[in-house]
């Protein structure tokens, strides 16, 4: 009786929430063009430029984040911040990063950056935030596997040897992908991530069970 | 005192009288001057004038010197003394080369027994930016700096690819980027000015179209240095080209590999390009913009095949990866700028397919029940759903199968994004009371292909 109840409420009450092309998330292309990625699995489409000069990207399911030479943007703000590249571990609405050139460490929360007084004697690969704490992949603790670029993700962790692209999942088991000379892997979004290897950029996709590589288009000159 | 500074005065009001120098650009002489700007000079590079001495005067002006004093510089002239008449002019070549960057100067002299001429000539040597030649073409920075783009069918196309190179520690400005001559084209590239990072690099592309057999010339000019070009035109066509993809069926959201060879080898060597088309099945939307190679994400891309060979290469590489996007149809693909024994086009037809998900999740909210479901439909049909609840124990719960018809919503949606057929859509059913006896639905989704039953688990 009681489920007749809501079920009939169900029956003639349902909605639809509006139909969307699907948004996979941001990448930042070889030219240092910021991109919105939308699509499926082998299927996908790159957006214009939505900014230039961008040296790091990286996209969570809440927030997306882009670093240039000197400023950190999100879709509703941006903050003055320190030169170079940086590494972003996200936290719900929120982010630990890391500015590679000067080691040091911020929180950015509700657009504005507050430094960290964190302080760590190796180069950072990845930041990974969740329910243990803070995970942090340092140079020297993968420098026995791998001198390529790491990223750490809550199914496991992705990383990039000379000529293969490593998933190894939390149990133990990989996925490995032939791929030749990963530069760069950085978090496209909540299901993928992007691997750049020269002027081609890869899309892993890291739901369990349907882990793929693919091509990104690149950008016609 | 006074007659001194007379003198000294008409000293070249005479020399004006009688022999002059002319700098010649063409047929075009303009007076030396007192000094003569050179401009600018690639280190390593010869850079050459050609001078004019006239004899204005009335009488023969005896040569007796004719130099170039200053490193780098060298004269190509009759030997002295030699005469010039009244109203006749001897023509010399002043050439410069050094391979250091820095600022030269030389006194050019011209002396004879009338009077006598002195200029300063200046000069400067830069580092200038390193021309890599890829192939097909052959070339280099010389000397001399020369292309030969070789020989092409007459009337079709031929793509040089070049990289230019600043090997040096200093930003370089490239004020002069520009290709003259028939059949001589840049068809891509950076647009002057504009400047090469120290250890930066800049390509473009350089097209050879002729239009008729035979032999041709132009001139890439590129700041300080200029390139002779070269081509030869034939008539001549290949071998149809063979166009083949990656085992497997066709299917939409899928990235593919096309290969291309000739089935024998190629009588020459030859470019040109490898296109694509879709044509989609719905008249809902006129194209899929998914379709595309991956390398450039556009749909045309160069290709190559050498003489002798049956391989073809497109944009360098063996093969090309392009997606079959989310629209059932047909992809064509066309070559062009190529003369072939037969028309090579060759079509792939993408099936229509039932709904495909990525990505359907079931939860539950207050309130609500939501079920958010991302895929695609090739078949720009989808709309109608049926949902079905069930308990904990599998059995379905009252009252049954619910109907939901988004077709409209769908239609409206595919026709205003023309951006293929993926989509995302949470469909949310408005409940009172505990969910939690709720523990799964059956989708059923249809499209013209069929119908797609999927079970979700809510979270």
């Amino acid at each position: 009786m009681k489920h007749a109840l809501f079920l009939s409420i169900l029956s003639c009450a349902w909605a639809q929430s509006g139909i969307d092309v699907p948004a996979i998330g941001i990448v930042a292309d070889p030219s240092g063009s910021l991109r919105a990625v939308q699509g499926v699995a082998g299927n996908f489409l790159l957006g214009p430029p939505i900014a230039t000069g961008v040296l790091s990207a990286a996209c969570s399911e809440q927030l997306c984040l882009a670093k240039t030479d000197s400023r950190i943007l999100s879709a509703t703000g941006q903050a003055d911040a320190p030169p170079g590249r940086a590494i972003f571990g996200f936290d719900g609405d929120r982010a630990i990063v890391f500015f590679a050139e000067s080691r040091a460490f911020a929180r950015w929360n509700k657009d504005r950056l507050e430094p960290l007084d964190w302080t760590v004697d190796d180069d950072v690969l990845s930041i990974l935030t969740g329910n243990k704490g803070i995970e942090v992949a340092l140079r020297r603790d993968w420098a026995a596997v791998t001198n390529g670029p790491v990223l750490l993700l809550r199914e496991g962790v992705l990383f990039a040897t000379a000529d293969e692209l490593v998933f190894r999942h939390r149990d133990g088991s990989e996925a490995r992908f032939e791929l030749t000379g990963g530069e760069s892997i950085t978090p496209m979004g909540p299901h993928y991530a992007a691997i750049r290897a020269g002027a081609v950029t890869f899309a892993l996709r890291l739901d369990p069970g349907y882990e793929q590589l693919f091509l990104l288009p690149g950008s016609a000159p | 005192m006074k007659c001194v500074v007379i003198l000294t005065l008409l000293v070249p009001f005479a020399a004006k009288a009688q022999i002059a120098l002319y700098v010649l650009n063409g047929s075009t002489a303009t007076p030396a001057g007192a000094a003569l700007d050179l401009g600018r000079v690639a280190a390593g590079d010869t850079l050459s004038i050609r001078l004019r001495i006239k004899n204005i005067g009335t009488s023969v002006a005896n040569i007796s010197r004719f130099a170039a004093d200053g490193i780098g510089f060298t004269t190509d002239r009759p030997s002295v003394p030699f005469p010039i008449a009244p109203g006749s002019a001897q023509d010399v070549l002043l050439s410069f080369r050094a391979t250091a960057p820095a600022v030269y100067s030389a006194n050019v002299q011209v002396n004879s027994q009338i009077n006598n001429i002195s200029v300063i000539a200046v000069v400067s040597v830069v580092n200038g930016p390193s021309l890599t030649v890829f192939p097909v073409c052959t070339g280099s920075d010389g000397p001399p700096p020369a292309i030969d783009f070789g020989r092409v069918q007459s009337g079709q196309l031929r793509l040089c690819n070049f990289s230019l190179q600043n090997t040096s520690a200093q930003p370089m400005p490239i004020a002069t980027f520009q290709v003259t001559g028939t059949a001589f084209r840049i068809s891509s590239g950076p647009k002057a000015p504009f400047t090469i990072a120290p250890g930066d690099a800049t390509v473009f592309v350089i097209e050879f179209t002729p239009a008729t057999a035979g032999l041709y010339s132009g001139a890439l000019a590129i700041e300080t240095r200029t390139f002779a070009l070269s081509g030869t035109a034939f008539d001549s066509p290949l071998p149809k080209p063979l166009l083949e993809f990656d085992s497997g069926p066709m299917q939409s959201a899928q990235q593919r590999r096309l290969t291309m060879r000739l089935p024998s080898a190629a009588p020459v060597t030859a470019s040109g390009f490898v296109n694509l088309a879709f044509i989609p099945d719905t008249t809902l939307v006129t194209d899929d913009p998914a379709v595309v190679f991956l390398a450039t994400g556009t749909r045309t891309l160069p290709f190559s095949v050498t003489l002798g060979s049956t391989q073809i290469l497109i944009s360098g590489q063996t093969s090309a990866t392009f997606q079959t996007g989310t629209s059932s149809g047909r992809i064509r693909f066309t070559l062009s700028g190529i003369s072939t024994d037969g028309d090579p086009t060759t079509t792939l037809t993408i099936p229509a397919a039932l709904l495909s998900f990525d990505t359907t999740t079931a939860a539950r909210r207050t309130g609500n029940l939501d079920i958010q479901l991302i895929g695609f439909d090739n078949t720009y049909a989808a709309g109608a759903m049926v949902f079905t609840f069930f308990d904990a124990s599998g059995q379905t719960l009252q009252p049954g199968a619910i109907l939901a018809d988004f077709t409209q919503a769908f239609r409206t949606f595919f026709t205003k994004t023309q951006a293929g057929s993926a989509f995302q859509v949470r469909v949310s059913f408005p409940v009172t009371g505990d969910t939690s006896g709720i523990a799964g639905v059956e989708m059923k989704l249809s499209n013209s292909a069929g119908t797609t039953t999927t079970h979700l688990t809510f979270q």
